[in-house]
């Protein structure tokens, strides 16, 4: 196994740094952690998810857009459109097979990038996440300045077109919900919605039933 | 376990666990909470934000919509409180 690298990719309005795991060889997993305050209560559970798909022997990375992570662009700077521009930049430069492993609202990151298949936890709509951003705004209203969501500023063009995105179900896809969830999916899993707990947690058990799941599907959509 | 409103059970089960996951309190912990247990104010893990996790959460697992402005003090300062709120939105 390849131990844990730092790497970047070029997209047409910069550079972004990723995180790489497991082997360079064979289809790689992208990662897409939720935007805003959920990505950091992801962060360690996706990271486990990870190493545990690279006990698999599949390589994977967890990437920055522009906006997010360590990128130079400020959260009221960037756009959705941008970041799914970044993306698929991303998945060109990689030029390999790949596909995309999103979390809540991070599957509507990958909507535009010509993948192998997509493979979504809990996804998120953009009108959903629009409303979560609403709610927890009116909650800190005493302190939020204008435009600014949990500690985030935003445009009203980004606020816009997360209003209108869905994720992208077409193609190879699955889709994965805690056993919680009554929504439709192609499985289920009894775990934590670590995604909303206050303090950011983590759950091995969880994260590597979620990798044996990838593992399984990419093996049979690449079979 | 103990039922607070007559045909609530399930939405009080639902609000238990949505506790304990979200605010990341032990089953043991959330299981000792009866209809009195002080909520907000009293636990220090339900701050402005946890609530805001806590009642989209139950939206998504009960399949109810709670609008902003029904959003008040009184339906979070019990156990008990919170589990009529929601089932009030959820057995209509």
């Amino acid at each position: 196994m390849t131990s844990l690298r730092f790497d970047t990719y070029d997209w047409p309005g910069g550079r972004e740094a990723m995180l790489r795991f497991g082997p360079d060889t064979g289809p790689i997993v992208i990662a897409a952690l939720p935007l805003f305050e959920e990505a950091n209560r992801t962060r360690q559970f996706t990271c486990t998810i990870l190493r545990a798909l690279a006990d698999h022997g599949i390589g994977s990375l967890l990437s920055d857009f522009p906006g997010t992570g360590e990128s130079v662009v400020t959260t009221l700077d960037t756009k959705l459109s941008e970041q799914r521009r970044a993306y698929r930049a991303l998945t060109q430069q990689l030029g390999v097979h790949s596909y995309a492993l999103s979390i809540r609202s991070g599957a509507l990151l990958d909507t535009d990038a010509d993948l192998a298949g997509r493979w979504h936890l809990a996804p998120h709509t953009g009108s959903d996440l629009v409303r979560d951003l609403e709610r927890t705004r009116a909650a800190a209203s005493k302190s939020a300045r204008e435009g600014e969501y949990a500690g985030n500023r935003l445009s009203p063009e980004m606020l816009a077109e997360l209003q209108d995105a869905v994720p992208f179900e077409g193609g190879r896809y699955r889709v994965v919900r805690l056993n919680t969830d009554p929504r439709t999916a192609d499985a289920t899993y009894a775990g934590a919605p670590l995604w909303r707990r206050s303090e950011p947690s983590n759950d091995i058990a969880f994260a590597q039933q979620l990798a044996a799941d990838i593992s399984h599907w990419i093996a049979s959509c690449e079979g | 376990m103990l039922v607070i409103f007559e045909g609530t059970s399930q939405v009080e089960t639902t609000v238990r666990a949505v506790l304990a996951d979200i605010l990341g309190l032990s089953a043991d912990r959330v299981a000792t909470f009866t209809a009195d247990t002080p909520l907000f104010g009293a636990l220090p893990e339900l701050d402005s934000m946890a609530v805001a996790s806590v009642l989209t959460e139950l939206e998504d697992r009960l399949g109810i919509l709670i609008e902003d402005d029904e959003i008040d003090g009184e339906m979070l300062e019990t156990f008990g409180a919170l589990v009529q709120f929601a089932a009030g939105k959820a057995l209509v």
